[in-house]
Order: structure tokens, then C-alpha cells, then sequence
């Protein structure tokens, strides 16, 4: 494609401007989904990863295990349903915590549970699950395998003999955004004592169910549902997905990726057009000299696939480091998805916004070279 | 009418075109109507016009004489409304403007009076161009550009952008572009309008020079009788018509 | 000068392209930064409408209001610190409201907070049990003033006298009752997290004088032997979780959005100004200096940013009025729309300047050469 790289060589100004300019949306279209993603992740992420299928709060709890209390008597209703298999107790609170004996406090969240398989993480990126009191697996944002958490009390001092080990490692398990750990139901209770001595008896802030054989999860919390009124029953990716607030993450960055999405297409368009129009008395001599259509049309498509491609690889060099930072609390990561997805978007909306360009070489009419009218 | 053509020996590329009885031109009855609102222009009226295989043919006529319209139809710019056109052998009177864009490629070569040059592309790539757009023999072309240039004297601006050159400098260049397909016809609109008398001296000599010496016909359009001197014959053209 | 104005008027189709693509940076400009605004407002109102001096938490919380508690004892050494006016108590829960007219499973997120201070945001507590202002949020919910709202699982009444405006807590809408109606609620709902009376989460503290807010702060946490933690106003809006790494984040999309903004004005000025360097020749041949020609080319990049401006805030203040209360937290204030606007002018004007050495180039012996 000789002209269209003769004619970039020798304009290497606009030329890099434009690609300069795609780059940097589409590193701030990458960085806004990683930050989405790291978003959500921290703050469902917990939901996610743990191991009951169903998670039943109670509908005052707003489907948050922050705001969920299940009362002894709905837990019985709980277990009565049809098709149950297992339930196992879930209790949630967030602590200031001392790590490693650090003089700095830092917030904990700590999740605990009666049954391993109903509540603790599903899958560890290191070490193993707690064996007995005193031991917790943690998210790999905030802990590391052998730190020693202790809970604080009001006074703000840790507690003497309620040190937390941690021996294992979970990835992409955090919630609210906040370092959390998982710990059998009896730390549970104690880290809950300690930091409110007020406290009276310690009530599950969830209940986590597995259906019995032959029925799905699905079902298993549709039925919960129907013979508790008070509960609010979910399957475990409905619960993440519908923990407030995150509906909203996504809605707002929807605008936002469309907006910015917008603006290259818009931009690379009216870029071609311009530069079609500034160089239509080239293009007229080119028809007239025996140049077909197509080819100067090719031509212009080329161009246009060279200065999205180049923008996206700009774009997605400088999101690497990036989506290996994180941002306070947010591990961000690299996601491929994202990038092919987007590069296959940004790319068909580019040669279709040259479209009118295109229409343009198409419409040109060699005869114009002789009236020497070949400019616009 | 017949000359037999000087080969260089060691070059190929040079090898032009032969003593060819085949005529480079053949317009019998031609017309080209344009419907403008509702009237009927008749642009060209039933113009006969045969050009010999290496014949210079001078154009003349005031503005609007209906000269371009032939030119461009001699050139496959545009299609008659009604005559045989044949130019170097090929019968080009219904040719689709596909196929019309295909055979200037290869078998015409033009000059125009205004835009001559791409400006982003340096004097040798201009030369190239027909060649990309076309047969890519790049090997093949490659050299009889650099033949070119050095016959034309642009050796040494080969490498210069088009902002870069003069105006002679520049002509001079678009005439070695119109020579790079070995066309049967080259099309030559006001040549030498931009230029001073000697410039336009110098250039219409070197036309001749360079379109002899290949054996390449020629029409050279040109309101200024000073050049018909340097042609083998004048065509006056008049409201469409031709007078002998 | 009169030249660019008349180009613009006479051929507004060439400018018509920088001008759409200004408007889309603009309306993303604004966008974003009412999504910002949006975001900070919904999170912090209830700080605010407090309109302290300082904020006392206890030391031991992380400065987090759910997890603080102060003691009668701790708020009486706080009252006695000299410079301290008024200590009033503070206390909150966040609970699910039930609505009539609202479904079993729908309840909309409240928190319910205890106070005693007023301010020029918070009238007086209602003196009577029960009752509690209502931050105007809850009107989208249904609520009118007078209705009866349950909250929790034990479904607490809380009767409504009135709204107040921008007290919105964590971005959930907020109710302001008593202290004692507060703690009742509390003990009810959240067994697990009960307060003895006395006992609140933390102090509004209003100073004696406008004095010296950083230097009572250590004073008032000497006094309670470190038990403590007293911020300013600005400080415990950025120890509210996520408020600081919102803002910074955001911020730094829009400071790369920008950028783009001044690439994307230097493209098409560039292009423009390639086109019209004909005109120029013949210009300065005319005698005019490269210093207006430019002058002429600023003013037409500042007239068609203010036009897309003009056209994005339009854009916003429509957004604004569509999107349901609840959806998107998006606001268009008049600061962010200005604010906007100055910053992408500033971007055309040094996008601009990008085309001033052509200008400066252009030479007027051309214009008489006459062609290419």
C-alpha cells in the first residue's frame, strides 16, 4: 500500500497526533474497565469466591451480610425447606485489627462459618484451610500467608490471646473493599466479643445452603424464598451481582465506555474526511492516470486500520504497567478479554466512521483532472 | 512515416515502441452531448481525427472550444456519446469506466495543465506511481524511472517533494510520468501556461525530443501558435467542431 | 479579527467538525466530573450538614463512624476542653426501610442517624420519640411529610416531619432523629451492636472562637488520654471509605481527558490551518502580521470551544433531569460546568498554538508566486 504509507511517512505530524490521540483513549477505555473490574472485584469478590451455592439474608439485610440477621427462628424455617441438603451458618463483621503486631491499625474484614464447604473459600491461591481456632485464610489483597491478625477492643488494645494466623491465601476475595479473612464460626464469635463487649448473643448474618440431590441452586432459593418471607435467598453469583451498589458501578461506567467509545470513531472519521478533502486534487489525478476506485478506497482503509492499530497498541502499552498497579485497596489486572474485545470494537467502528470518506473517493470523477477543478 | 526505431542495446526497458503502422489515434464521428438543465450542449460535433503512431498533433482553439472534451476522450477520461474511438489498436467506444481506468493506466499518458504532482510523494516516487497503481513490475519500473530522470535531467532532485522543485523542474517530471506505462498517446493540456516564453521554449523542445525519440504520438493542446511551430501538424478546433 | 469571525459565520461547516468533536469531550468532561460530584456528595452530605469544627471518634475505630464509640465519660472531658462550645452526640444505623407501596423485598436502603446539635443544615431534633427529618432523597422513594416509615427487622416506626436537603450518607438517603430514638432503634434492629445510653459513636464539636481547629484537636484527645481521634471536617470526609480514592482516580481521568482534549484541538487546527495557507499568503502580502493572522485563528478555536461547551452543559443539564434518582449518581452543579468549560479552553488555546509556527511560516512571497 504504497500511498497510504508514502502519504503517512511524509505527514508524520497529524499522523501521530491522531494515533496519539487514539492511544490515550484507549488506554482510558482499558484503565476504566480494569478499574471496574478491580472495583466490583473488592468489593464482591468475597460473595464470589465462597462456597455455598446459595446464600439466604434476611430481606432486611438489603442483600448485604453487613446488614443481614438471621433470627433463630427463620434459620428454622430455613432449614425446613424443601430440597435442602446442608446449611451451615455465615456471620460477617468488620474489625480494626493490628497486623504482625504493627503499631499502624488497619480494618479487617472477617468472615466466619460453620462449614468449610458452605462459606469458606472455594478455591486458595496458597497454603490451606483453617484446621482448628486461631487460624484463617485470607485475601490475597491485605494478608500474606503467616501474618498474625489480632481484633481489637474498644479500649484499642488487642486482646491478648486472640491472635489470628493466617494459613491461606485466597485470590480476588475481598469485601467492601476492605482486607478480609475467613475463620471458623467460634473465632468468629470471640472477634465479634472483643470489639463490642456490649454485644449479646451472636446471631449468623447469613445462612449458607447446598441443594440436595437432584435439584439446582436456582430452585433451592426459589423455594426458600416462597416458604420465608422473611428470607431473601440467592444463588451465589445472584448475590454478588445484586449487592447494592454494584448495579450502579456498572451503569455508570456503561456511559462512560460509551462516551469515550464514541469519541474515536468520531475522531478518526472526521479526520479522513478532511484529509480526503484536502488531497481530493491528488486523488483526481490518480483516477485520471488509471488508478481504479478500489484501490484508492483500500487505500484509505489501510490507513485507517494503521492508525487504529497504532493507537491501540499505544493504548495497550501503557495500560500494562497500569493493570499491574493497584489503586488503594483495588488490585487491578490484565484483562484479555477486554483488550481483544475492545480492539475488535474500536477497529470496525474506525472503517466504519472512514465510511464517509469512502463514499467520497468513490464519487470522484476523473474528468475533474482536466477542468483542473480537482480540488473541492 | 515509418522511422525505425534506435535501440539501446543493454537496456531493455528502453525498448519503446517500434515502427508501428498501427495509428495512435482513430476518432470517427464523434459527439459528446451534455444534458445541462434542460438543454442539449453538444461539447464535440462530429470530430474525425486520426493521430499516426508518432505524430505530434497541435490542438488549438479559444476556451471553451470543446478541445478538453477531445482530449478526454482520446485520453479514455471520458466516453463518447456517439463515434468510434480507437486508440493504439484498442477500441475504447464502450469501454465501462472500469475498463476506461484500466487502459489509461496502460496505455495513455497525460500531462495536465494544473495538478501534476502528488506533493507528499518525492519526484522519483511520482514517477512510480503508475507502476503501483498498476502491473507492480518493480524491478522493471525502478529502472525506467531512474532512466527517466536522468533523460530528463532530475537525477539529482529525484529525491525532492514537489514544493521542493520548480515549475520547470516539476513539468519536467510530470512529462517523465506520463512516460512510464510506454503509452500509446500522450495527452499534453497548456504544457507550457505557467511557464515564461524561454522556460516554455525550452519545454515544448524538449517534448519533441522526448516523444520522437520513443516514437510516441501526442497531442499537445495549447491556445499559444508559437508551439504549433514545433508540431508535425495543427488541428484548429472551434465550438465543438474541427476544421482541417 | 473580523476576518476569522466572518470565516466562521460564512463557512461554519469547516469548523463544524472540531466543533462536534469538542462537544463529545465536552459532555464527557462534564459527565465525568457530575459522576465525581455526584458520587462525593452522596457519600458525604451527612458530614457536612454537620457544618463542625471537628469530629471526634474514638481511637480505636479507625475513624469509621459505625465502629466508634465514645463514652459519657470521654464526652464529658471533651466538653470541658477549653475552646469547646458544644460537644453534641452523634450515633447511626444503616437499616432497610420499608415503604408503603413498595414491595416485601424491596426496601430501600437508610441510615438512621442520632443527633443532638442542629445546624444551618439540620434543624432541631424532633423532641418527641419516633419521629425524625427525612433527607429529600426519600421523596423519589414516595415518602411524604407525615408518613409513617418501618425500618429494620423489627420493622421500628419513624415518622416523618419534614425534609432536609444534602445529608446523604455512604450514597444512602438519611433520616435524623433523637438520640434516644436513635439508640431504641438501634438496640432493636441490631442486638448484636446495642448501646448503653450515653454511649454514642461520635461528637460534633463546635469551637468557642473560629479558632485553631488542628490545635484543639490534640487538646481534646490529651483529655481523653488518647482515647480519641479528632478530625476536621475535610479530614473525616476523606476517612470516609472510598471517598479520597474516588476522587484521586476520577481526577486522573479527567486530567488525561483533557490531554486528549488539547491533541485532538491541535489535530484539526493543524488540518485547518494546512488548507488556508494560501489565504495566509495573501493576507500578510495585504499587509496583515502573523501576530493577528494568529490572534484570528485563537479566537475562532475559542469561539467553537465555547459553543461546545455551551452545547455539552445543555447535554448535562438534560442528563441531569433524565436519570432517575437512584440509577446514576450524577449532578450537573454550576462549578463543574464552568470549571469544565475554563479547562477546555485552556486546552484550545495550547492545541492551538501547535499551528502557530505554520502561521508564523507562512512566507507572502508565495501569494504572488501563485501556485503550488
Amino acid at each position: 500500500m504504497f500511498l497510504a504509507l508514502k502519504e503517512m511517512r511524509r505527514a508524520k505530524v497529524r499522523f501521530g497526533l491522531l494515533i496519539s490521540a487514539i492511544g490515550l483513549l484507549v488506554l482510558l477505555i482499558l484503565a476504566q474497565q480494569a478499574i471496574q473490574t478491580g472495583l466490583i472485584t473488592s468489593f464482591i469478590g468475597a460473595i464470589e469466591k465462597q462456597s455455598a451455592p446459595v446464600l439466604v439474608y434476611s430481606v432486611d439485610g438489603q442483600k448485604t451480610l453487613q446488614g443481614s440477621i438471621i433470627t433463630p427462628p427463620l434459620e428454622q424455617q430455613i432449614r425446613s425447606t424443601e430440597g435442602m441438603g446442608r446449611t451451615g451458618r455465615i456471620g460477617q463483621g468488620t474489625f480494626t485489627v493490628t497486623v504482625n503486631d504493627d503499631s499502624d491499625n488497619s480494618d479487617a474484614a472477617i468472615i466466619g462459618y460453620t462449614d468449610p464447604d458452605l462459606g469458606a473459600p472455594d478455591e486458595l491461591s496458597a497454603g490451606r484451610l483453617p484446621e482448628g481456632p486461631g487460624e484463617a485464610v485470607g485475601s490475597s489483597a491485605g494478608f500474606e500467608l503467616g501474618d498474625t491478625v489480632r481484633v481489637l477492643g474498644p479500649d484499642g488494645r488487642p486482646s491478648g490471646n486472640e491472635a489470628i494466623e493466617v494459613v491461606g491465601i485466597a485470590d480476588d476475595a475481598q469485601l467492601q473493599v476492605t482486607p478480609t479473612l475467613f475463620v471458623p464460626w467460634p473465632a468468629y464469635v470471640s472477634s465479634v466479643k472483643t470489639s463490642n463487649p456490649d454485644a449479646g448473643g451472636v446471631l449468623p448474618s447469613a445462612i449458607g445452603a447446598a441443594p440436595a440431590e437432584g435439584i439446582d441452586a436456582a430452585t433451592l432459593a426459589g423455594r426458600i424464598n416462597e416458604s420465608s418471607p422473611d428470607a431473601d435467598a440467592l444463588t451465589r453469583q445472584a448475590a454478588a451481582e445484586q449487592t447494592p451498589g454494584v448495579a450502579e458501578v456498572r451503569q455508570s461506567f456503561q456511559v462512560i465506555f460509551l462516551l469515550f467509545g464514541l469519541v474515536v470513531p468520531l475522531v478518526t472519521g472526521l479526520f479522513f474526511l478532511i484529509i480526503t478533502l484536502q488531497k481530493s486534487a491528488s486523488l483526481t489525478l490518480l483516477r485520471a492516470v488509471g488508478a481504479q476506485s478500489g484501490l484508492l478506497v483500500r487505500s484509505l482503509m489501510f490507513q485507517v486500520v494503521l492508525v487504529i492499530g497504532g493507537g491501540l497498541l499505544v493504548g495497550i502499552a501503557l495500560y500494562t504497567p497500569l493493570s499491574q498497579a493497584q489503586l488503594g485497596e483495588i488490585k487491578l489486572s490484565f484483562d484479555v478479554t477486554a483488550v481483544l474485545v475492545w480492539s475488535g470494537i474500536l477497529l470496525a467502528l474506525g472503517l466504519l466512521s472512514a465510511v464517509v470518506s469512502a463514499r467520497r473517493v468513490l464519487a470522484i470523477d476523473p474528468i475533474e483532472a482536466t477542468t483542473g477543478e480537482g480540488g473541492r | 512515416m515509418s522511422e525505425t526505431q534506435t535501440e539501446e542495446e543493454n537496456d531493455e526497458v528502453s525498448r519503446d515502441r517500434e515502427a508501428d503502422p498501427t495509428p495512435a489515434l482513430e476518432m470517427e464521428a464523434v459527439r459528446k452531448v451534455y444534458e445541462v438543465a434542460d438543454e442539449q450542449v453538444v461539447a464535440l460535433d462530429h470530430a474525425d481525427l486520426t493521430l499516426g503512431s508518432d505524430e505530434i498533433v497541435a490542438l488549438v482553439g479559444p476556451s471553451g472550444s470543446g478541445k478538453t472534451t477531445l482530449c478526454s476522450i482520446a485520453g479514455g477520461i471520458l466516453s463518447p456519446t456517439e463515434g468510434r474511438v480507437v486508440v493504439g489498436g484498442n477500441d475504447i467506444s464502450d469501454y465501462s469506466p472500469k475498463q476506461l481506468t484500466e487502459f489509461r493506466r496502460d496505455s495513455v499518458g497525460f500531462v495536465f495543465q494544473t495538478v501534476n504532482l502528488i506533493p507528499f510523494l518525492t519526484a522519483r516516487e511520482n514517477l512510480l506511481v503508475v507502476d503501483e497503481i498498476g502491473s507492480r513490475d518493480r524491478k522493471r519500473a525502478n529502472r525506467r524511472a531512474d532512466q527517466l530522470l536522468e533523460e530528463l535531467g532530475l537525477e539529482d532532485r529525484a529525491g525532492n517533494l514537489p514544493s521542493q522543485l520548480s515549475g520547470g523542474q516539476k513539468q519536467r517530471v510530470a512529462i517523465g510520468r506520463s512516460l512510464m506505462n510506454e503509452p500509446a498517446l500522450v495527452l499534453f493540456d497548456e504544457p507550457t501556461s505557467a511557464l515564461d516564453t524561454k522556460l516554455g521554449e525550452q519545454m515544448v523542445e524538449l517534448i519533441r525530443e522526448e516523444m520522437k525519440s520513443r516514437g510516441t504520438a501526442a497531442i499537445i493542446v495549447t491556445h499559444d501558435e508559437r508551439i504549433t511551430g514545433y508540431a508535425d501538424r495543427t488541428v484548429h478546433i472551434t465550438d465543438g467542431r474541427l476544421e482541417a | 479579527m473580523r476576518l476569522a469571525l466572518r470565516e466562521l459565520r460564512r463557512r461554519p461547516g469547516r469548523f463544524g467538525v472540531a466543533t462536534v468533536i469538542l462537544t463529545l469531550i465536552a459532555i464527557l468532561l462534564m459527565f465525568l466530573g457530575g459522576l465525581l460530584d455526584g458520587l462525593t456528595a452522596g457519600n458525604t452530605g451527612a458530614i457536612r450538614a454537620q457544618q463542625a469544627d471537628l469530629i471526634v471518634y474514638s481511637e480505636a475505630s479507625q475513624d469509621s463512624l459505625v465502629r466508634s464509640r465514645i463514652e459519657p465519660r470521654q464526652r464529658r472531658q471533651v466538653q470541658a476542653v477549653d475552646g469547646v462550645s458544644e460537644a453534641g452526640e452523634l450515633g447511626s444505623v444503616q437499616l432497610g426501610a420499608r415503604i408503603e407501596g413498595k414491595g416485601p423485598r424491596d426496601l430501600v436502603p437508610v441510615v438512621l442517624f442520632g443527633y443532638q446539635s442542629a445546624s444551618a443544615g439540620l434543624p432541631e431534633p424532633p423532641a418527641r420519640p419516633g419521629r425524625a427529618w427525612a433527607d429529600d432523597t426519600l421523596k423519589a422513594e414516595g415518602v411524604e411529610q407525615g408518613d409513617t416509615i418501618r425500618i429494620g427487622p423489627a420493622r421500628s416506626p419513624v415518622e416523618v416531619v419534614g425534609f432536609v436537603s444534602d445529608t446523604r450518607y455512604a450514597g444512602q438517603s438519611t433520616l435524623w432523629a433523637s438520640l434516644g430514638t436513635w439508640r431504641r432503634i438501634q438496640n432493636e434492629n441490631r442486638p448484636d451492636a446495642r448501646v448503653a445510653p450515653g454511649v454514642s459513636q461520635a461528637l460534633v464539636v463546635r469551637a468557642a472562637e473560629t479558632g485553631d481547629p488542628p490545635d484543639l484537636a490534640e487538646r481534646i484527645d490529651q483529655a481523653t488520654g488518647g482515647l480519641t481521634s479528632s478530625l476536621t471536617e475535610d479530614e473525616a470526609i476523606d476517612a470516609l471509605p472510598g471517598v479520597s480514592a474516588q476522587q484521586s482516580v476520577f481526577n486522573q481521568i479527567l486530567g488525561l481527558t483533557v490531554l486528549i482534549a488539547i491533541i485532538v484541538v491541535a489535530l484539526f487546527f493543524a488540518l485547518i490551518t494546512v488548507e488556508r495557507v494560501g489565504l495566509y499568503g495573501v493576507l500578510k502580502a495585504l499587509g496583515a502580521g502573523s501576530g493577528r493572522l494568529f490572534a484570528g485563528v485563537l479566537l475562532q478555536a475559542v469561539i467553537v470551544t465555547v459553543i461546545a461547551c455551551a452545547i455539552g452543559a445543555v447535554a448535562a443539564l438534560a442528563l441531569d433531569a433524565v436519570i432517575p434518582a437512584g440509577s446514576i449518581p450524577f449532578t450537573a452543579g454550576g462549578g463543574r460546568l464552568i470549571g469544565s468549560t475554563v479547562v477546555l479552553l485552556l486546552a484550545a488555546v495550547i492545541g492551538c498554538a501547535f499551528s502557530l509556527r505554520r502561521v508564523l511560516r507562512v512566507d507572502p512571497a508565495q501569494a504572488i508566486g501563485g501556485g503550488q
